[in-house]
């Protein structure tokens, strides 16, 4: 009878150890996260406008008013830039890395002039850029990645009645997300 | 003389079995610790960044929802209402007062599995700040109800449970750590079925 309680409670701290180990493992290999989703467009370096049905990698637009485009990106080889204008009643942008979290995060009104752009680099990238500043620069917003080269962005319009669908739309489609060369 | 491979048996079996049991039931709880509880509407305004707890990550690799950057907005979910009862789609709820402030909000019923509810395209199955009608102190009042109901109606087919999705976009709220002093609509259950 011992031994059947001393095997319960073995395998009670097991459980508790695995429940552990499953937590703290599920981020990577889920393959379900949102940046395995992003990549499964096959879109890189393009906003990628979502529908409102859920595709083959399950990413739609969830929210009825508020149009979703995503797009996968990386700096290993320069800065990505994120460019996008157009009048709609709200936009907001999010750059996650490749583990989701959140780099940097933004809004029409928290932008230069209402227009979106924006340039995500390295470090030593950002050291460059500021070094030898592009013409075509000077209204960006600069933002530093550190430990990942990877990730995706985020960016939403808002079309709060049917007669701002078509802005939302060309927002969305006009936007662009693309490695930056001088 | 099976003793001994029975009782290891035993203890993986139980291993096995209640560590993934645990596991899945609390990733389908909770989206994480650190939420805001304002009545019976739940936000997580720290899910989405570093500073997420291993349930937050666990949970939000495993749902791989696009979640929304601080400077986004801030996204509260009821599934109860205003007592803890479960909102079910067969009663009719009210869904009564003024948002935190915000720039814009959006609210919408959606299922179990997040996805929202669509009644039919011809039902109004949304509202946003600029749709929904307003009283003269500019509070509103959203019924949400399987059958057809005059000023704000908020339809819903009558399948089981659902949640209710208020989205602030560009809110302090995300923000702020005061965020418990913030009032959110109440929801309040008028009737079930037909009666």
């Amino acid at each position: 009878m011992r031994s059947v309680l001393f095997a319960i409670l073995t395998g009670l701290v097991g459980a508790a150890l695995l429940h552990i180990i499953i937590i703290l493992a599920l981020p990577q290999f889920t393959g379900k996260d949102a940046y395995t989703r992003v990549l499964g467009l096959y879109e890189m370096d393009s906003f990628f406008a979502l529908s409102s049905e859920p595709g083959s990698t399950g990413l739609a637009n969830d929210d009825p008013f508020l149009r979703v485009a995503v797009c996968g990106f990386s700096i290993d080889g320069g800065p990505a830039r994120f460019q996008a204008s157009g009048t709609v009643p709200f936009w907001s942008l999010v750059i996650y890395d490749a583990n989701s979290n959140e780099v940097f995060s933004m809004n029409d009104q928290t932008s230069v002039n209402g227009n979106l752009d924006l340039v995500v680099a390295t470090p030593i990238q950002l050291v460059e850029l500021r070094k030898t500043p592009a013409e075509s620069l000077a209204q960006s917003i600069m933002v530093e990645m550190t430990d990942q080269q990877e990730g995706y962005a985020v960016l939403r319009a808002l079309a709060p009645t049917s007669s701002f669908e078509e802005a939302a739309r060309s927002f969305l489609a006009e936007s662009s997300c693309e490695p930056f060369r001088r | 003389m099976f003793r001994i491979p029975l009782l290891v048996a035993l203890a993986l079996s139980i291993a096995f079995g209640v560590g993934i049991a645990s596991a899945v039931s609390a990733l389908k709880a909770t989206v994480g610790f650190g939420a805001i509880a304002l009545g019976p509407w739940v936000a997580f305004p720290e899910a989405q960044t570093a500073k997420a707890d291993p349930y937050a990550r666990a949970h939000r690799a495993r749902a791989g929802k696009l979640l929304y950057g601080g400077a986004e907005g801030l996204q509260f979910t009821a599934a109860v209402d205003d007592t803890g009862a479960k909102l079910v789609a067969t009663c009719s709820y009210d869904i009564t007062g003024l948002t935190p402030p915000a720039r814009f909000w959006t609210l919408y019923a959606a299922g179990e599995n997040d996805m929202a509810l669509r009644p039919g395209p011809e039902l109004p199955s949304a509202f946003n700040a600029l749709t929904v009608l307003r009283q003269t102190d500019s509070a509103f009042v959203i019924h949400v109800s399987a059958e057809a109901q005059p000023d704000n109606w908020l339809a819903v087919r009558e399948t089981g449970a659902f949640k209710l999705v208020l989205t602030l976009l560009d809110t302090p709220t995300a923000g702020s750590s005061g965020v418990v002093d913030l009032t959110m609509p109440k929801i309040v259950k008028t009737g079930c079925g037909n009666a």
